[in-house]
């Protein structure tokens, strides 16, 4: 028997469960020397309270108060990901159906508007032909209640003063109303009375 | 996002990443998960639940308003645990509570308070003799580690209580591996001197 007894860090080694080249020699020890035995039972003692201590729990509000003092900051990066995951069905055989059918839509959608710049001058051209043919048919009527209510030579008149004989037509006629309107009231007010 | 219960399955450093995105459930699982070992190591080191639940918050407060700072090549744990350390060893030093009176808190004014700061750890046994011994073991344990300095507490509690490795150890506290050694070699052996009357 070596009577070297174990150093202290030679306990600690035991104690710890070591394992490796240096330790078998210490075990051994140990099977032959009852004072090292005690020793390391005794370590093993204190080793075995401290690992049996219990966790103490703090106050179950804790958590809350801890919270009410932590900024929780969502990036804008991650706020984008969740309002674009909102939109998005939970399911994976939903999200790729949703995400076809958007595709074949924006695809549609983009030749459509190919197809409609393509026919640009078309389009305008068009357009430009119904627009005259209301102006003209518009123009006409009017011309041809004006010749009805004024005669062809006071029209032709009017025509000559251009702009200011249009508005000088529509002075006139909004006098003749009004005048009308504040006659025909009187008249009405003059029969009641009587 | 995940669910409350697929949080819990989550690794630390997952919990962390969603947490950086500004999930409050991932902040809160943090907190259910080490609020215990963090405010049972904070509590044996300053010895007042009430002080402890302060610290305890302190250290949560800084470690989720920090999160951006945390590396994933550390350990979650051993991070949080470096600063419950630091937030202790730091209010010691301010009020130089080294030892600590076994009959209560230094802070306790009332003879309740006293009595509510003391510490009697229940333990299950199988018979009466055997649970008065463990009880008393468990008290002396309790109040043999109170006289240790916060240096040694803070090794033999991450040693022991907490299950940590040297090495894990030495990175938390930043000390040198050796120097852990040292702490919980001396913290065992001024432990087996106060508990040798529990030994007859």
């Amino acid at each position: 028997m070596n009577h070297r007894h174990l150093l202290p860090n030679e306990i600690d080694l035991l104690v710890d469960g070591e394992a490796g080249f240096g330790v078998a020699p210490l075990r051994a020890h140990i099977q032959e020397c009852p004072e090292c035995r005690e020793r390391l039972e005794d370590a093993r003692v204190v080793v075995d309270a401290l690992e049996s201590l219990p966790h103490f729990a703090p106050d179950s509000r804790l958590a809350d108060r801890v919270m009410a003092q932590v900024p929780v900051f969502v990036p804008a990066h991650v706020a984008a990901r969740d309002t674009v995951r909102r939109w998005l069905p939970q399911s994976a055989a939903a999200r790729v159906a949703a995400i076809a059918v958007a595709g074949v839509s924006a695809f549609t959608l983009t030749i459509g508007m190919i197809w409609l710049a393509l026919q640009g001058d078309a389009v305008v051209f068009v357009t430009g032909l119904l627009g005259d043919r209301v102006r003209t048919a518009v123009t006409s009527a009017a011309r041809d209640l004006a010749v009805a209510l004024l005669g062809d030579a006071a029209l032709s008149a009017l025509q000559g003063l251009g702009a200011v004989g249009a508005s000088l037509l529509f002075l006139a006629f909004l006098l003749g109303a009004v005048g009308t309107i504040a006659g025909i009231r009187r008249l009405a007010v003059a029969s009641r009375r009587a | 996002m995940p669910r409350a219960l697929d949080l819990a399955n989550l690794p630390d450093a997952d919990v962390v990443a969603l947490a950086l995105e500004g999930r409050e459930a991932a902040h809160r699982e943090l907190i259910r998960r080490y609020e215990r070992p963090v405010f049972s190591l904070v509590f044996r080191m300053v010895r007042d639940r009430e002080l402890a639940e302060d610290l305890t918050q302190d250290t949560f407060v800084k470690v989720l308003s920090h999160l951006d700072r945390y590396r994933a090549d550390f350990k979650f744990s051993s991070w949080l645990f470096k600063i419950a350390n630091n937030v202790a060893i730091d209010h010691l030093r301010r009020r130089q509570l080294d030892t600590v009176s076994m009959h209560g808190s230094p802070n306790a004014v009332t003879v309740e308070a006293q009595e509510s700061t003391r510490f009697d750890v229940a333990d299950a046994a199988e018979n009466a003799l055997e649970e008065m011994e463990a009880k008393e073991l468990g008290s002396a344990i309790e109040r043999a580690i109170a006289q240790l300095r916060p240096e040694y507490r803070s090794c033999i509690m991450l040693r022991h209580v907490e299950g940590r490795s040297y090495e894990e150890i030495a990175s938390t506290l930043d000390l040198p591996l050796g120097t852990v050694k040292t702490y919980i070699h001396r913290a065992r052996h001024e432990l087996r001197r106060a508990l040798e009357h529990t030994r007859e």
